[in-house]
């Protein structure tokens, strides 16, 4: 349907619209019209994207000067589900407007997943297709198979490089899978030809990754222009998608790899000096007048102040010790034996960037702006050197990284260096830690960039705090909440166990057997009394290895298993991706089935327990983080002092958005159920139930607040008659849950 | 560099704000269910004080809606049904949620449903499956006696073990596969437990009740379970879900009626029937059901002239099916039924015509008007525009299907011409 929001024509591809999403549109125009950023959160299962995607492309239609949309998503499932709604879309577009509605929509992707040979894309890693790939394509290889017919190419570049400026997309969606077909049927590379249509497009869906992390970014996201609008989709965790593009992990086979490829360096540098000594003095040339003109990195174009390379950098000439190839290798010999040095220690070591780099000065006299370099010149080096097996040299990379970042920053970030793993103080495990404590560093560049970013999740409680974290003013902050025909969530909170007594993961109440005993009571009771699937989360993984032990001891789980399977995760991909796998299967065939799984764990974030796969969701205990990690103390405090959020702000904060995150995924629509149960005592204090998202909270009522065993079955065997009735879907008169044209003109005209 | 203390950040300050509200929301389980509701304040007292809701007139309106949609439009039913209905008699029937106990309240009416099965659709038949220990057990054979049902299943009251939907239903596929096919093939389950334990793949018994045509329906006591929402949707069964003991009669009731045809297998074929006679009173004959001497009474097969106690049934020498003429006729109500009564708008009895009646036409009583005493819904039939009660309305489309208006007005317009 077609309808004006403050005087913007909007196309909707559907009959209806839920009053939410008008809203968000309401919202969404404002941030636009105002060019600011804006957060918004409202609950899955209400049409975000198509919310999102519907309004911001009518807005491009009537005002031609906004850029493209950037669409970012964290997973590649998403984007294609992104895109399968764009296609809808974009058919209805067309068809209310004719040809004016060209839209050109791609999403991109790495290699792995849009490579069409198949002798490269059958490779296992992201990084082995990329070497694959580069093996084939870099220019060095094309220009000795024009002499030598015998080397193999990729016949798809080939085809892609030959059509020149012809190879173009015409305009429509294309999701990856598009890409592929298309790609193989008119003999051009996809991955290559998204790369290049992405500055014709209108609407490029890609991962976080290619607009946050720095080395990406400068590759892929230079050629944006300010005017465009970037939302990041399921945004709840994006401070530490931040933080985690921004930190590096040393542990001991990086040194070690990184010596092998460096004495491999040093094989390629005497073997090219053999042969064409005249590349690497042309090189050293090229440096000498500064990475700026060397080509691939433009220095004076506005995108993006690369966090990892700050403006200076790149007009600087590559300071003298480290262009001479020989002379950057033994540099980094240096390094590397320095940070060998220093990881080889008894007890927990953590200091500044700054007192690291002095003490890295002093003892192997390697100076910071040097290490400022690290990263171009190894990339330099490597394309001087014809290096097409990137992957191998993956560990000098990560130093070269660690070296860059350690010699850009000296706020915000800290150097960890731990002998041994926690949990078994006797196995000498070595690890050195760069870790970023500040989210918005990372993100600031894109905030500066572009016009109007959009920040939006359906977990994003409390909405105030996350601007701190990020660092920016939102025009637009909200939470909206989902109208539903019926009370389709119950959520409750668990306070007592049958007997009565409190229940709580707190630290000295956790191993207590009556507590154990307790929340082994509640899912016994709930096994008999709720069908098909039912999900646990536990705050960790060792918390949870416990309480299953305990369980099986005290006959538990046994009993458990007479109703329903049990399925847990483990830190195995694989293993957990069959148990999920099995878990469904279960689900399907009216066994009935338990998953147990971690708050943070990989099940928590990405998997879905829609329907029957999750009637019912126990959050087990409040997930804190483990709060003697160091790297958490030191981000705490970073916080304290930069942002003024107090700390146990901060890990309420984060661990009511897990436990909000958790059970969330138990709906996603509105023609789902299910219920929450919070189990324990802390869950009922106002600091932590007032985080929970604004659509939970309204379905909390007071009288769910502080339950006992007994009491939550009961409730539960209720609620599941009371859903099992037919229901009436579009609802009536105040409460209802479908807009159709003709409502929303009415509502116009008032 | 910070210090760490080896104690993790106190994150409980206190405990003691969240015992002021403790109180609050620690009401007695026996207050909490009718707390929010305050059911007793839409109870009236009438005059010869009894207690009635208060909007009587929105409630038979609901009542209304609830039979209207199950009654749907008119199409073709099929009147010769084959059901075999299972029972799910495993550990879970044994709770007592629902009074006395599942088991006992599911006899109950499934007791009530094999007596209203056989007074709608006499043609029928109908078996009970037990679901019980893991294994289906058959507990009658295809028939049409209610009696022989009822006392079957009054004697086997007990339940144990695990239930498998997947075993019943390929139990009750092997016979409803053999009936004849004018017969409409009907399973309806009545499932009390959570989960399924089967030895096998139950989305194959599924798909394979799907291609025999048979039509499962469930009826569920505690949840909506996926794999019986399924076996519905595939099927083309009805799935309903009970909330209390109430809700549970009248789901299994929905059931007695026959269903809809399906358009694919709905052929129109002939069905060869039998009208035998009465016995003579006292005539001695060796009866074929029960294989014993009876005096009197019973019915003569007119193809094998073999005797048989009971109508409807099948001869058990010839296999004719066996009927009288009225178990015919009270089939037929189904596929023409009495059209459904209209409200009349309460605006209509205040500006419309003075002749308008103020008594029901079905049983004389006081209709209601606005500003009257009598409160409730006043509706008429659309073909002979008499006006009735909510009571005979019922009466009318439940019990008797024929209209009192339009039969005696076809009496009152055929005697003229006579």
């Amino acid at each position: 349907m077609k309808f004006k929001i403050d005087g913007l024509t909007v196309y909707f591809p559907y009959e209806y619209i839920y009053p939410e999403q008008y809203d968000y549109m309401m919202d969404l125009k404002r941030t636009l019209d105002a060019r600011g950023h804006c957060l918004l959160e409202m609950p899955t299962g209400t049409g975000k994207t198509i919310t999102l995607l519907s309004l911001i492309t009518s807005y491009m239609l009537a005002n031609p000067s906004v850029g493209k949309l950037i669409y970012c998503t964290r997973t590649v499932h998403e984007m294609e589900k992104v895109l399968e709604e764009l296609r809808k879309l974009q058919a209805y577009q067309e068809k209310c407007l004719g040809k004016v509605a060209k839209m050109l929509a791609l999403g991109l992707s790495s290699r792995k997943n849009l490579c069409v040979l198949p002798e490269v894309s059958g490779e296992g890693s992201r990084e082995s297709v990329d070497a694959g790939c580069r093996k084939l394509t870099a220019s060095w290889v094309r220009a000795l198979a024009l002499d030598n017919p015998n080397i193999e190419l990729c016949s798809f570049y080939e085809g892609y490089e030959k059509s020149g400026a012809d190879a173009l997309l015409p305009t429509g969606v294309y999701t990856l899978h598009d890409l592929r077909a298309f790609g193989r049927e008119r003999g051009w590379c996809p991955y290559f030809l998204a790369r290049h249509m992405i500055q014709f497009a209108n609407v490029v869906v890609y991962n976080y990754q290619y607009l946050l992390d720095p080395k990406v970014a400068g590759i892929i996201s230079k050629e944006m222009e300010k005017e465009c609008v970037v939302v990041f989709d399921e945004a709840h965790n994006i401070d530490n998608v931040c933080i985690e593009a921004l930190s590096v992990n040393i542990r001991q086979q990086t040194l070690d790899g990184a010596t092998r490829n460096l004495s491999q360096v040093t094989q390629l540098i005497e073997k090219s000096k053999a042969t064409d000594a005249n590349r690497l003095r042309q090189e050293y040339n090229r440096l000498v007048e500064g990475l700026a003109q060397r080509g691939n990195l433009p220095g004076s174009d506005t995108w993006l102040a690369n966090p990892a390379l700050p403006q200076d950098i790149l007009q600087e000439a590559v300071p003298g010790n480290i262009r001479r190839a020989e002379h950057f290798v033994a540099f980094l010999k240096r390094l590397v034996q320095y940070i060998k040095a220093r990881m080889n220690t008894e007890q927990v070591e953590s200091e500044s960037p700054v007192s690291f780099v002095t003490s890295l000065q002093n003892q192997a006299g390697i100076d910071q702006k040097s290490l400022k370099f690290c990263y171009d010149r190894l990339h330099s080096l490597l394309l001087t050197l014809e290096v097409t097996n990137t992957d191998e040299f993956m560990h000098i990379q990560t130093i070269c990284d660690f070296a860059t970042l350690v010699g850009t920053y000296t706020r915000g970030f800290t150097i960890i260096i731990e002998p041994y793993d926690e949990r078994m103080p006797n196995i000498p495990d070595p690890v050195l830690q760069l870790s970023c404590l500040d989210s918005s560093l990372a993100i600031k560049p894109v905030f500066e960039k572009f016009q109007s970013v959009v920040i939006t999740s359906g977990t994003l409680s409390p909405i105030d705090l996350y601007p701190r974290l990020l660092n920016f003013h939102p025009v637009i902050s909200n939470s909206y909440k989902m109208t539903l025909t019926r009370d389709c969530l119950c959520p409750m909170v668990l306070t007592r166990g049958s007997d009565q007594l409190p229940v709580s993961t707190k630290f000295d109440m956790r191993s207590d057997p009556g507590v154990v005993r307790n929340y082994g009571r509640l899912l016994l009771e709930m096994v008999t009394a709720v069908p098909d699937g039912i999900v646990c989360f536990f705050v960790s993984y060792s918390y949870m290895d416990g309480i299953v032990n305990s369980w099986n001891e005290m006959g538990i789980l046994q009993d458990v298993m007479q109703h329903k399977l049990v399925f847990i995760e483990t830190q195995d991909v694989v293993e957990t991706t069959l148990a999920l796998d099995n878990y469904r299967r279960a689900c399907d065939c009216g066994r009935g089935a338990v998953f147990f799984s971690v708050a943070r764990g990989k099940v928590a974030e990405g998997i879905d327990f829609d329907r029957h796969y999750g009637r019912l969701v126990i959050m087990y205990g409040v997930p804190f983080q483990y709060t003697l990690s160091r790297i958490l103390r030191a981000r705490l405090e970073y916080l304290r002092e930069t942002f003024q959020i107090k700390e146990n702000d901060f890990l309420t904060f984060d661990a009511v958005r897990q436990a909000a995150q958790c059970v969330g995924r138990v709906i996603r629509s509105k023609a789902d159920y299910g219920m929450m149960i919070f189990a324990d005592k802390r869950y009922n204090r106002h600091d932590k139930r007032s985080k929970l998202p604004g659509w939970i909270l309204s379905h909390l009522r007071d009288a769910h607040l502080n339950l006992s065993t007994d009491m939550s079955v009961h409730i539960a065997r209720e609620f599941l008659r009371r859903m099992a009735q037919p229901y009436d879907k579009a609802g009536q008169g105040t409460n209802a849950t479908l807009l159709s044209q003709a409502d929303l003109e009415r509502m116009e005209k008032k | 560099m910070m210090d760490v203390d080896e104690r993790p950040l106190r994150l409980d300050v206190d405990d003691d704000g969240a015992e002021e509200d403790e109180a609050m929301a620690d009401r007695g389980a026996f207050e909490r269910h009718y707390a929010d509701e305050r059911s007793w304040e839409e109870l009236q007292e009438d005059e010869s004080g009894m207690l009635r809701p208060l909007d009587v007139a929105q409630q038979q309106r609901q009542h209304r809606k609830r039979m209207a949609a199950m009654a749907g439009p008119h199409i073709q039913r099929g009147i010769i049904r084959y059901v075999y209905v299972l029972l799910d008699f495993s550990r879970a029937a044994a709770e007592m949620d629902l009074r006395p106990s599942r088991m006992g309240i599911v006899a109950d009416c499934v007791e009530a449903f094999v007596r209203e099965f056989f007074d709608q659709n006499p043609l029928s038949h109908l078996g009970i499956i037990l679901l019980r220990n893991g294994i289906a057990h058959r507990l009658t054979d295809l028939s049409g006696s209610p009696e022989t049902h009822i006392k079957a299943l009054r004697s086997n009251m007990e339940c144990a073990g695990d239930a498998s939907i997947q075993n019943a239903l390929d139990l009750a596929r092997g016979y409803l596969t053999q009936i004849p096919s004018y017969g409409h093939r009907e399973i309806m389950l009545v499932f009390s437990a959570l989960s399924t334990i089967d030895p096998g793949d139950i989305l194959e018994a599924v798909q394979k009740c799907k291609e025999a045509n048979i039509r499962c329906s469930v009826v569920g006591l505690s949840a909506e379970i996926y794999i019986c929402k399924l076996l519905c949707d595939q099927t083309g069964g009805i799935y309903s879900v009970a909330t209390n003991e109430a809700h549970l009669k009248e789901l299994i009731m929905e059931h007695a009626p026959p269903p809809p045809v399906q358009a694919e297998i709905s052929v129109a074929s002939l069905v060869r029937m039998g009208f035998p006679q009465r016995g003579a009173e006292d005539a001695v004959a060796l009866c074929a059901c029960h294989r014993e001497v009876k005096i009197g009474g019973g019915y003569t097969c007119p193809r094998c002239k073999a005797r048989v106690c009971e109508l409807p049934t099948q001869c058990h020498i010839c296999g004719l099916t066996l009927v009288s003429s009225p178990h015919l006729a009270r089939s037929y109500h189904h596929l023409f039924p009495v059209p459904p009564f209209e409200e009349v708008a309460n605006m209509a009895v205040a500006n419309g015509r003075q002749s308008i009646s103020k008594n029901c036409y079905g049983c004389l009583q006081e209709l209601p008007t606005p500003g009257g005493k009598v409160k409730g819904v006043r509706l008429a039939c659309p073909r002979c525009r008499q006006h009735f009660c909510f009571d005979c309305d019922n009466y009318i489309h439940e019990s008797l299907h024929n209209c009192p208006g339009c039969e005696s007005t076809s009496i009152s317009s055929s005697q003229p011409s006579q």
